[in-house]
């Protein structure tokens, strides 16, 4: 009888993909290609910017002219004169109101009090989180900057999070909302130590290593530890403390913080030309 | 495939990475946005079998990687697994018809976001799991559904026609040579 037999082909194919994609994971993993890899994605990421930023500078005048012909066309039989001017007025007047949010947010920056002596780059965000599965976003200066790999990130409220990834002329910034973001931090008096950890963008920080009983205010704020080996300078301002409770058995208190920057809503942030071993 | 096919399948992927990085990255809902790299190689698999499917997966993937915070290699190797499972999928179906790249984005979208957040985990990113992972398949598998039927048109234009790969190629006859 007769069977029928598939190419092999496509099969081996597979196999070698397969495990071409697990070699680069592991060797990236390990540090084997992390320089390679990097390099490449730096490359890749300058490369991309003028093409990101010219497709966007096309795409959002079309995108403003449809939706303001789709308005316009809606109020054209009523009284189009009048109505362009209150949309005019609305225009102006939301304009300025951003622009006052943006001159409030610069101010901010170049008023840090928790920095000191450190260096800080502004920087505007150019793009939220590259993929859905971790809390980053992207900001328009680089390696050119001074800004390297692991360096803070703050607002003029508090902590945003740390640079991952540096390029000539653009970085990213993994949030403290990341649920791979742990940010040693100090809370009470006299101080102790805690570990407050990202749980997913939009949601509050978790916080471990408070002691059962340990009694804390809503509201109180907790600040970087800055101790000897720390992702952060110290006293930079985190979170305060929306939640805490603890269990009947438990040796641990439940605490949640809520980061003091809005990081749903960043347009300008601040890089601290500070590293763990400066 | 000859370097003419080669530059217009490295055109589409551009294309795609191009929209991908600037329209879906601000097309935000809820926090989540659009992932239409995903559509590359279920568009490969029905056009050109599970051999393509896989190969545009993992170039697509790998190109993707470079701009993402996640594990580089694991939308290779994400898009490898769906490639080929596509075009072998579909070896059987009736590849010109519309529903098909409709039913596999919608599909392959949903199996693609879960197995990346696995994956994810267990190669050191146990976070991954922690996302709303409902509403990224929802979201990815809506906006790929829309797309799928000129994203297979695309991919169509770039790869050399439907190949018979994966498919019965031989007969046998047991016993004889």
């Amino acid at each position: 009888m007769a069977k029928p037999r598939r190419s092999r082909r496509p099969r081996t194919t597979l196999i070698i993909l397969v495990v071409a994609s697990i070699a680069i994971i592991t060797l990236d993993a390990r540090g084997g290609l992390g320089r390679i890899t990097s390099g490449v994605r730096t490359v890749a990421t300058d490369a991309f910017s003028p093409i990101r930023s010219g497709v966007n500078d096309i795409v959002e005048p079309i995108g403003s002219f449809l939706a303001g012909s789709v308005h316009y066309g809606a109020v054209r039989q009523q009284n189009q004169k009048l109505q362009n001017e209150i949309n005019s007025l609305k225009s102006q007047s939301q304009q300025a109101r951003q622009n006052e949010e943006q001159l409030q947010q610069i101010t901010a920056l170049l008023h840090l009090p928790f920095v000191g002596n450190l260096n800080t780059v502004p920087a505007e965000v150019t793009a939220y989180n590259a993929s859905n599965f971790a809390a980053t976003v992207d900001i328009s200066v680089g390696r050119a900057d001074g800004v390297h790999l692991n360096m803070p990130v703050v607002t003029g409220s508090g902590l945003v999070g740390q640079v991952v990834l540096v390029a000539h002329h653009s970085a990213t910034v993994r949030l403290i909302t990341d649920g791979a973001s742990s940010v040693g931090v100090l809370y009470g008096s006299p101080s102790s130590f805690a570990a407050a950890n990202g749980q997913g963008a939009g949601k509050p920080l978790a916080v471990n290593l408070v002691p059962a009983g340990t009694p804390l205010q809503h509201g109180e704020l907790f600040e970087t530890s800055g101790l000897n080996g720390a992702s952060f300078p110290a006293s930079i301002p985190v979170g305060t403390v929306l939640e805490a409770r603890t269990g009947l058995t438990a040796s641990q208190e439940t605490v949640t913080l809520q980061p003091l920057a809005d990081l749903t809503r960043l347009r300008y942030v601040s890089v601290i030309l500070w590293g763990p071993s400066t | 495939m000859n370097a003419r096919d080669a530059a217009k399948v490295t055109l589409v992927v551009f294309l795609f990475l191009t929209v991908q990085q600037t329209l879906m990255l601000d097309l935000r809902i809820g926090g989540v946005h659009p992932d239409i790299m995903l559509l590359l190689p279920v568009a490969a698999g029905i056009v050109g079998g599970p051999g393509r499917g896989a190969s545009m997966g993992f170039g697509a993937g790998l190109a993707a990687d470079l701009f993402l915070p996640t594990p580089f290699g694991l939308t290779a190797l994400v898009g490898t697994l769906i490639g080929f499972a596509v075009g072998l999928a579909t070896v059987a179906l009736d590849r010109s018809s519309w529903w098909l790249p409709v039913v596999s984005a919608v599909l392959v979208s949903a199996v693609s976001v879960v197995l990346y957040a696995l994956l994810g985990s267990i190669l050191g990113e146990p976070q991954m799991l922690h996302v709303d992972l409902t509403r990224i398949v929802v979201l990815v598998a809506g906006v790929n559904a829309l797309l799928a039927v000129p994203a297979v048109r695309l991919v169509g234009w770039a790869l050399p026609a439907a190949s018979t790969e994966g498919m019965p190629t031989s007969t046998s006859t047991l016993g004889l040579r």
